[in-house]
Formats: structure tokens, sequence, C-alpha cells
């Protein structure tokens, strides 16, 4: 699917790192990237894999035999594949990232808020092309629409699987996000990752600079999609927009932000999503003059993040909360914003990453 | 110096050379600047562009003009190889390419100045004079002679680019603390052969020293004929360092290939001779001129340039507070490869009769590209929030009031506020005059 961008970042390894890094008192980026790969992306897509193929069995479940048991399990597992997306959504490069037509993972698959006109059209139809510019109508988040109700009428659930458009939508919605996982993860698994160890420069292109591109735009995603934007903070918002959370049906936008925040951690640690150490940014900083200076101030405000995402309570939904407890809500959004300049000019200053893909050159 | 002087007859050809190198660097450049797709991702794609200071009123041109100014640049640039059609070719190649820069700040580049500068000049020079289309085709003479002021502004040109790039080093951070190629240098560990050098931190020093000596002295070096081939191959290798060490483009083939106009004619005359018995060419009867008068007014206006040339990058010394903070006086200065330097730009849009106040997705607005500079140069910062001021009207905000949280890391400090955060900048004006609404 994506060889031809394989070939290219071969070409350009070889080209621009030239064999094998030296093993000297100073950081090891071929380290960071073989860590990352091992202990971060491949077990996060082989989970997000996993949780889809348990899906896929529980949504057959409930499709042949619509009861209100069934519709509970298969919401157990959309919620574990919700839960496990976030793990794998800062890695939109290689496999991942934008191929001609094609976007990057997260907005194939992870697109919100979803579309009901779209959703609804489909259903009355029946008709619908899983791979036209509406992907505010596929991927995991049109199917909460159809597996969830903001209301929770789970009588209602169950009725609505009468309906043959939807038993076959439902069904080739969590079809086409596993097909993308798997794709993904087989170039993980095969060619793409020696090209992704070997290209660890820090230029635009690099592995280093696209991990690291990456890791930012996620946490930029987080904090101006899933949190900034809904309690309706963004310039010329005139009020929130509780309905433009992410898991707005499912009401488990929390848990989403909590574990995409978590995942922008472990990046930054190196750590595995179960906590085994590893090798992160930490490391690289370091190794670095001025290093230590940023490591503190970066853990102090993600300190700041955690107490606050730890005071949120749990229920009501987040969408709910915009309304009954908007300001601790707002302070979230302002620690993630004090963040970002630890996460983005900050780190990428001191460790030389190009911040930029392809952008041109410097003087 | 008398002004007669300047028409003092000398051997043309390493102005030939030049033509016939500058021609082909700039047809390699814009072949790699096309194949790149840079016309889309620098000029069609982006919703809004920086302009330069006095040239706000150059816009991007539709899609179709993008693309056939490229290819007409493509054409001049092999016409002044070739010397084919050669004034016209220049100016074509003049006005395309400086346009082209003058449409966005953002891709500001030293080299980029240079190359708009020295392609004006050689619409002026009589660089076609020899070994050339033209000549061939005879519609000028064939001379083998040319003023003295035509070799020796190019090499003042050269001497700009460099002395002033040394001087720009003697600074603290450079010299007593090796910053910022102790951050710089370290990120290439992994190179063959000196990758363990580089994250030694005397070699950082070791670096910073050299290339301000050399850059300071090699214009001198050059010109002096015992040290001259030295000095080129240290140039070289100055150039090949820092080719492999960053993303800097063109720029050291442009210097190296530009900086052989101080060797002698005479060695000229033996490369360009072995160039055209290679390809069989065979000119016409040289013309043997020995006297020349330059009209008045050129004599003029070539002093005014130089002039200019050498008073214009100090005009920092006019502007309070540490330069590479302020970036006032900093473009057009020949200042290269000076300063590690990046941010993180916040802007908030208030509407003024609501008193509702929004935060900024940049990356609504900008390329990754466009927000990185940006996001530490006060200027752009400036015209970025009178863009969002008259884009918040469109959007029915009420008299929008901009302000920006803009904090920026230089050569590895923490990062701090470049701005004062509680300004509502789309309300300032850019002159020439002191910011003072950045911080110290």
């Amino acid at each position: 699917m994506k060889n031809r961008f394989i070939v290219l970042v071969f070409a350009f390894g070889l080209v621009a790192c030239n064999g094998s890094e030296n093993v000297g008192d100073s950081f090891n980026r071929t380290l960071l990237l073989t860590e990352i790969a091992d202990n971060l992306i491949i077990p996060s897509y082989q989970q997000l894999d996993n949780s889809s193929a348990k899906l896929e069995s529980s949504l057959r479940n409930f499709t042949n035999n619509p009861t209100i048991e069934t519709l509970i399990l298969a919401q157990q597992d959309w919620v574990v594949l919700y839960t496990d997306w976030q793990w794998a959504t800062a890695f939109n490069f290689g496999p991942a990232g934008e191929d001609g037509l094609e976007k990057s993972l997260t907005e194939e698959i992870g697109t919100f808020p979803v579309s009901e006109t779209k959703v609804e059209g489909i259903l009355q139809s029946g008709t619908f092309n899983l791979n036209d510019f509406n992907r505010d109508a596929r991927g995991i988040f049109a199917l909460e629409y159809l597996l969830f109700r903001v209301d929770n009428n789970q009588q209602a659930l169950v009725a609505s699987m009468a309906s043959e458009n939807r038993k076959k939508f439902s069904l080739a919605l969590l079809q086409n996000i596993r097909s993308k996982v798997q794709s993904v993860l087989s170039e993980w698994g095969g060619v793409y990752k020696p090209a992704f160890i070997a290209f660890f420069c820090t230029d635009a292109g690099s592995s280093t600079s696209e991990l690291y591109n990456e890791f930012v735009k996620s946490f930029e995603a987080l904090k101006n999609f899933k949190v900034t934007l809904p309690l309706g903070l963004r310039a010329g918002q005139t009020q929130s927009e509780p309905a433009k959370v992410e898991a707005y049906y499912s009401g488990r936008s929390l848990l989403g932000i909590q574990q995409h925040w978590m995942a922008m951690k472990s990046i930054w640690y190196g750590t595995s999503r179960h906590g085994e150490a590893g090798v992160g940014f930490y490391e690289y900083l370091e190794n670095v003059s001025g290093g230590k200076e940023l490591i503190k101030a970066t853990e102090q405000q993600m300190t700041m993040v955690d107490n606050t995402i730890i005071n949120l309570p749990n229920l009501p939904s987040f969408s709910q909360q915009i309304t009954t407890n908007k300001q601790s809500l707002d302070i979230l959004s302002i620690e993630l914003q004090k963040q970002t300049r630890y996460f983005k000019s900050d780190l990428s200053s001191l460790l030389g990453i190009a911040i930029t893909f392809a952008s041109g050159d410097g003087d | 110096m008398r002004l007669a002087k300047l028409d003092t007859p000398v051997l043309v050809y390493p102005l030939v050379t030049f033509r016939i190198l500058f021609g082909l660097v700039m047809l390699l450049s814009t072949i790699r600047f096309i194949s790149l797709g840079w016309i889309d991702d620098h000029y069609i794609d982006p919703i809004i562009h920086f302009t330069y200071y006095g040239f706000s009123w150059i816009k991007v041109g539709p899609p179709w003009l993008m693309y056939t100014l490229h290819a007409l640049m493509l054409f001049a640039a092999l016409g002044i190889m070739l010397g084919a059609f050669y004034r016209l070719s220049a100016i074509v190649f003049f006005l395309s390419f400086t346009y082209v820069e003058l449409i966005d700040i953002t891709y500001y580049l030293n080299h980029y100045y240079f190359v708009s500068w020295v392609s004006l000049l050689l619409i002026l020079l009589p660089a076609n004079r020899y070994f050339s289309y033209d000549v061939w085709r005879k519609s000028v003479p064939s001379e083998n002679f040319t003023p003295w002021w035509t070799i020796a502004v190019l090499q003042f040109m050269i001497a700009l680019v460099y002395t002033f790039a040394g001087l720009a080093k003697i600074n603290d951070h450079w010299l007593m603390e090796a910053m910022p190629l102790k951050i710089w240098l370290p990120a290439h560990h992994h190179l063959p052969v000196v990758g363990n050098l580089l994250s030694q931190e005397w070699i950082a020093y070791a670096f910073s020293w050299a290339g301000m000596l050399f850059d300071c002295s090699v214009f001198f070096l050059l010109l002096y004929k015992p040290t001259r081939i030295f000095a080129w191959i240290t140039l070289v290798f100055f150039h090949a360092i820092t080719g492999v060490l960053f993303q800097i483009g063109v720029f050291p083939v442009v210097m190296i290939s530009a900086s052989l106009i101080f060797f002698s004619p005479e060695w000229h005359h033996k490369l360009l001779l072995s160039i055209q018995k290679l390809i069989g060419y065979v000119g016409n009867s040289t013309v043997f001129n020995h006297s020349y008068t330059t009209p008045t007014f050129v004599k003029v206006v070539l002093i005014c340039f130089v002039v200019f040339h050498l008073l214009f990058p100090w005009r920092y010394i006019l502007y309070p507070g540490n330069i590479f903070w302020t970036e006032e006086g900093y473009r057009f200065s020949w200042r290269v490869m000076l300063m590690e330097k990046a941010g993180t730009a916040t802007f908030y849009v208030k509407d003024s009769l609501t008193n509702r106040e929004g935060v900024v997705d940049n990356s609504e607005f900008l390329n990754s590209h466009q927000e990185k500079q940006m996001a530490m140069q006060p200027d752009m910062i400036l015209q970025y929030a009178k863009f969002l001021r008259a884009e918040f009207i469109k959007r029915g905000l009420n008299d929008p009031l901009v302000r920006a949280e803009v904090y920026v890391t230089l050569n590895g400090a923490p990062s701090r506020l470049l701005i004062d955060p509680t300004v509502n900048i789309a309300a300032l004006e850019d002159t020439w005059k002191t910011k003072n609404w950045i911080m110290p």
C-alpha cells in the first residue's frame, strides 16, 4: 500500500544517515527509535487489532441477535477499542501516514464529530462508499453512533438493529477499521520497522523528526479538538458546543482524554503502556545541554495537568460537565495550553529536531 | 580612487565563468525547487502570506502564473548560462526570482537575497561578450576585455557575504559558549568518521572559532595570490561540512562556484578553452578593446550600491536590545546559521462587545513552516495578528482585539515571553522604529 513511500524512506535513510550509529557518550537515537517501536508503537497497533477483532465478534452477536445483553457486550468491547485507540493515535507517519488520497490513520478511522445526517442518509439508502471523502461518516465514532445513544435508551438501540441496512453498515464500518489497522500493523511488522530505525537523523523527514512532529500534532489535537473546541474556547466561538466532544454518544470522552494524555506522557518518557521503562525524549534530554532544566519544567507542568484531570469527576459525562462543571474544564484547557511550549518549541530546539516535514532550506 | 580607474580594462574570463556557473546553479536550483513540490507548498497552498516591509503590495499570483514564472525562471537561468539573449534572460530571471521571493518572508534566506542582487547586477554586466550563444550568433561582438568594475563588483558581493557573516559571529554566545553549535553538532553524532568527534564539546568551540576566523578572513585570503588556492580549498571544505550537517539547500554550491571569480584571468581562460574544446565551440574573431568609458550615472549608481551594502547591515546598532532576541535589523545582514531559536505562539482573539475571548488554532491558517518562523519573529507576529483581526471581523466578531502569548527559546535557554501578552498587537503598526512591545 505504501511501498513507494518505504522505498523513499530507505533511499533517503541510506543517503542521509549513512550506516550505523556510533555508540559514543552521547545519546543513541537508534535505541530511542527501536524502543519506541517495540514498546509503544507496535504493541499499540497489536492491541488495537485485538480489540477490534473482539468487537467484531460481539458486534456479529449483536446484529444476529439484538438483545440488551448482546448490546451491552458490544458496547463494552467498543469502549475497549476506544481506549486502545488513544494509544495508537499519535503515530501518523510511515504506514499510518498520508498516502495519495488516503489520509492518516487518525483521519481515516478517528474523525469526530460524526455527521449524523450523512450516517442517517446511509442507513436510509443502504448504499455507502468507505473510500470517499466522508470521513465523518465512518470509523470508530460512526460505529459509536450506531451502538450508543446519548439518552442511553437501550431498548431503542436493540429495536433499531432490526434494520438490515444498519446491520450491514455497522459490520462494514468495523471491517473497514480492522483492515486499516491490520495493514498498518503488518507493515510495521515487516518492511517498515527497519526503515524507521535506520533513518535516525534529525532532519526534516527523518524518523526522529516524524515521531516528534506527530507527537506534538497529537498533543495539539487532544488540546484543540477534544477539550478547547467543545468548551467553546476557540476564537470566534460564541458558545460551548458539547456535542463536538469525542465519543459524544457513549459519554466516555473523559476516559479518552485521560488515556490520550497518558499515551503522550508515555512517548515522552519512553515507557510502555503498562509502565515498563524504555527510552524516550526524557533520556534524550538528559543527554543534551540544558536538558535537565527542560525536564524539570516539563514534569512540573505535567503534574499540573495530571492533577486537573484527576480532580474531574467521572460522572456526569464530559459533555454534560461542560454545562455543570465548566470552570474545572476550562482549567484543563489552560493547563494543556501551558504544556504546549515544553513539548513544542523548547523540546525540538534543544534536541535539534527539524519541526517541519520537507519544509525548505534554512540558513 | 579616481572614477576612471573603474574602467581599467581587464581580461573578461572570470566574469564569463561566473555567468556560466551562476546560470547552471540557478537552473539546478530551480529544477530542485519545482521537483520538491515547493511551488505548491510555499505559494499555492498557504492561506495567507507574510509580506516584506514596504512590499505588502506584492501578492501571490494564481497557480498557473506561479508555474509559468518558474518555467520562465528555468529558461532564463539557461539563457544566462549559455549567454543566449543574455540581457533579456538576466532581466527575466531577476524579475521572476525576486518577485517570487518577495511573496512570503517566511522563506527568506540570505542566499536568496544574494541571488537577487547578483542577478540584478548581471543585467548590467557584459558577461556574454565571450564564449556565448550571443557571440556565436553575432548579436554581440566577442571581447577579451571588460572594465575592471564589472568583476570587482561581484568580488565585492562575495566579500559582503563572508565578512558580515564573520563579524556577526563575534559575540558572546558564539565564541564563549559555542552556541548554537553545541546544540547542533551532537545531533549529527551518527556521521561516519567525524561522528564521535561531533558530540564532544571542544569540537563545538573549535568549529565556532574556526568559522568566525574563516568568514572574517577568507575574502582577503582569496584576494591575495599566494594564499588564494589555500583559501578556496578551505572554502570548499567549509561549505561541504556545513552542507552535510545542516539543511541549507544549494547555498554551499552557490558560494563555492561564485568564489572562483577571485582566480586569475589566465586560469579562467584555460578553463574556458578546455570547455570550448570539449563541446567543439568555435568562437568568432575577437575584438581587442582597450579603453572603456562607463557612463557617469552608472558609476554613481554603482557607488551608491556599494555604500548601501556597506551600511545597511549595520542598522541593528540603531536599535536597543539584543538583536538575536528582537531581530530588529536581523535580515538582509548576512547573518547565517547564527542562533537556535524557536517559539510557541498562542493567539487570543477577543470580541470587544461581548468580551468573550477565544484561542486561535494556528494550523487553521498557517503551514508548519510559516508557524515556525512567525512564532519567533516580532514583525511576523504583528502581521499575523492583523490577519486574525480581519479574519474574525469577517466571521462576525465586534472590533476584535488580538493578543499573543509567545514563548521563545534562544540558544537552548528556557523559553520566556517575547512580547507583552497584554497588548492588542493588531492595533500596532510595523515601522522602522523600535518595537517597544518586545519584552527586553
